[in-house]
């Protein structure tokens, strides 16, 4: 059996990996979590999900920038590919599987990849639909998969109109549908009077969104253990 | 610093580094990485050269990191992984521009980046960062002169014979697309996309005929 002190070293490894955006080490440390039979899960959220959460706050803060955001991303990914497969299914009570993407038009797609990694490390199950994606791909998609959410992205003016045309569109078939709109052009009152669910300015933003929907899935992760116990 | 670092990596086997300073050419992204380190090695452009960029590229990083600085690496481009995060910041800045930026050497006719030592003979890689260093001094203009050896040679006719500056960045030196139907004819023939005549024939930094090191130049006439 692993001791305490092994488990903590090697949750410090992994955040640290993140934090310090060392891909080698968030793979060794991973593969090092498998081979003396710790919880995945709890690698993921008590080692690599900690890190990105302090990297939220870095960012925040401004003594990350975009590069170092995206290389921890990378780090984070390059462990969670290891864990994943080995993740037992967590019942949170708020399972769910969503589609994204950028709206037609749009090539811009590094706050829908952030967010879509967020929705990813919290077990949703994520139909990424990628960038410049046709309008009626969209509500297709949502009919296909009957997701619960459906997250929309645009990074300029031009086309954020075209997020306005889906979620009518989504409305009109599907009304229980959760939407959630985002991007730099996207404010509060838009999303508002267009009908969305929810918005996230930018990649910041959308960041912190996930993350406190992250903490609070933890949380709830918790709850579900302590009641078990 | 700029010494140490230079060191260790033409030490580990990198044919070429250079500094450059980028003040205002950048993307909002990166803006605040200023200074590129190009790093060049001898191409041969098989498993192992790419393996050793990466790997130098990593020595400069640990370097970088060590000393509390920001970096990005851009590796080489046989070697960009997709699908990462950071792969979204590649196309923002291009490994030949770093080169002449860091006067390394100059764009020639053939479009590839030439070193007065080593010719177009040479894989690169990038180091964006924050790190105040001894940046070199650009190269302006080609130093191809009448030179139009990969023009003549090139099956596909694709060497449009202009030549760089960088004052008309944007004047074309290869029709890209007949450059690519050539591949492709010639992947179709013998399953390699394989010509890379116009570097092969380029005068500067050539190597000499194993049989008969005189008679390094190929005759045109």
């Amino acid at each position: 059996m692993i001791t305490e002190e092994k488990k903590k070293e090697l949750l410090e490894r992994l955040r640290n990996a993140v934090i310090q955006y060392d891909e080698d080490t968030s793979k060794e440390a991973s593969q090092e979590v498998l081979d003396v039979g710790m919880d995945a899960n709890d690698a993921i959220f008590n080692g690599l999900v900690s890190g990105m959460e302090e990297v939220g706050r870095l960012f925040e803060a401004q003594e990350y920038f975009v590069p170092e955001l995206l290389m921890c991303a990378d780090a984070l990914y390059a462990g969670l590919d290891i864990l994943k497969p080995h993740v037992t299914q967590l019942d949170l009570g708020v399972r769910g599987s969503v589609v994204i993407g950028t709206v037609e038009g749009d090539v811009h797609d590094i706050g829908k990849n952030i967010v879509k990694m967020m929705f990813d490390v919290a077990g949703f199950t994520v139909y990424d639909l990628g960038r410049d994606v046709p309008l009626d791909k969209f509500v297709e998609e949502q009919l296909r998969t009957d997701s619960d959410l459906v997250c929309l992205s645009a990074m300029m003016t031009t086309t954020m109109t075209g997020m306005k045309k889906v979620i009518d569109d989504l409305r009109t078939k599907n009304p229980n549908v959760k939407i959630m709109i985002g991007g730099a052009p996207v404010s509060a009152d838009i999303a508002e009077k267009w009908g969305a669910d929810g918005y996230a300015k930018d990649a910041n933003n959308a960041l912190k969104d996930a993350i406190n929907m992250i903490s609070s899935l933890k949380k709830l992760k918790e709850e579900a253990e302590a009641k078990k116990k | 610093m700029n010494g140490t670092l230079k060191k260790e990596l033409l030490g580990s086997g990198a044919a070429v580094v250079g500094v450059a300073l980028l003040r205002g050419a950048l993307g909002k992204e990166i803006a605040h990485l200023e200074t590129a380190i190009s790093i060049g090695v001898d191409r041969k452009l098989n498993e192992d050269t790419i393996s050793l960029l990466v790997s130098l590229q990593k020595k400069a990083a640990q370097y970088l990191k060590r000393k509390g600085y920001r970096y990005l690496c851009i590796p080489p481009d046989s070697d960009r992984i997709k699908n990462t995060f950071v792969s979204k910041l590649y196309p923002l800045f291009t490994h030949k521009m770093a080169a002449t930026s860091a006067g390394l050497g100059w764009i020639g006719k053939n479009g590839l980046l030439i070193s007065p030592d080593f010719g177009p003979r040479l894989s690169l890689a990038t180091i964006l960062t924050n790190a105040p260093l001894q940046a070199g001094t650009p190269i302006e203009f080609s130093l191809c002169g009448d030179c139009g050896m990969c023009m003549e040679f090139c099956p596909s006719d694709a060497i449009t014979g202009e030549e760089w500056s960088r004052r008309e960045p944007y004047s074309e030196l290869i029709q890209m697309d007949r450059c690519a139907s050539h591949k492709k004819k010639s992947k179709a023939l013998h399953g390699k996309p394989n010509c890379g005549l116009c570097i092969t024939i380029c005068p500067y930094g050539r190597k000499p005929y194993k049989n008969d090191p005189e008679n390094s130049f190929v005759q045109t006439e």
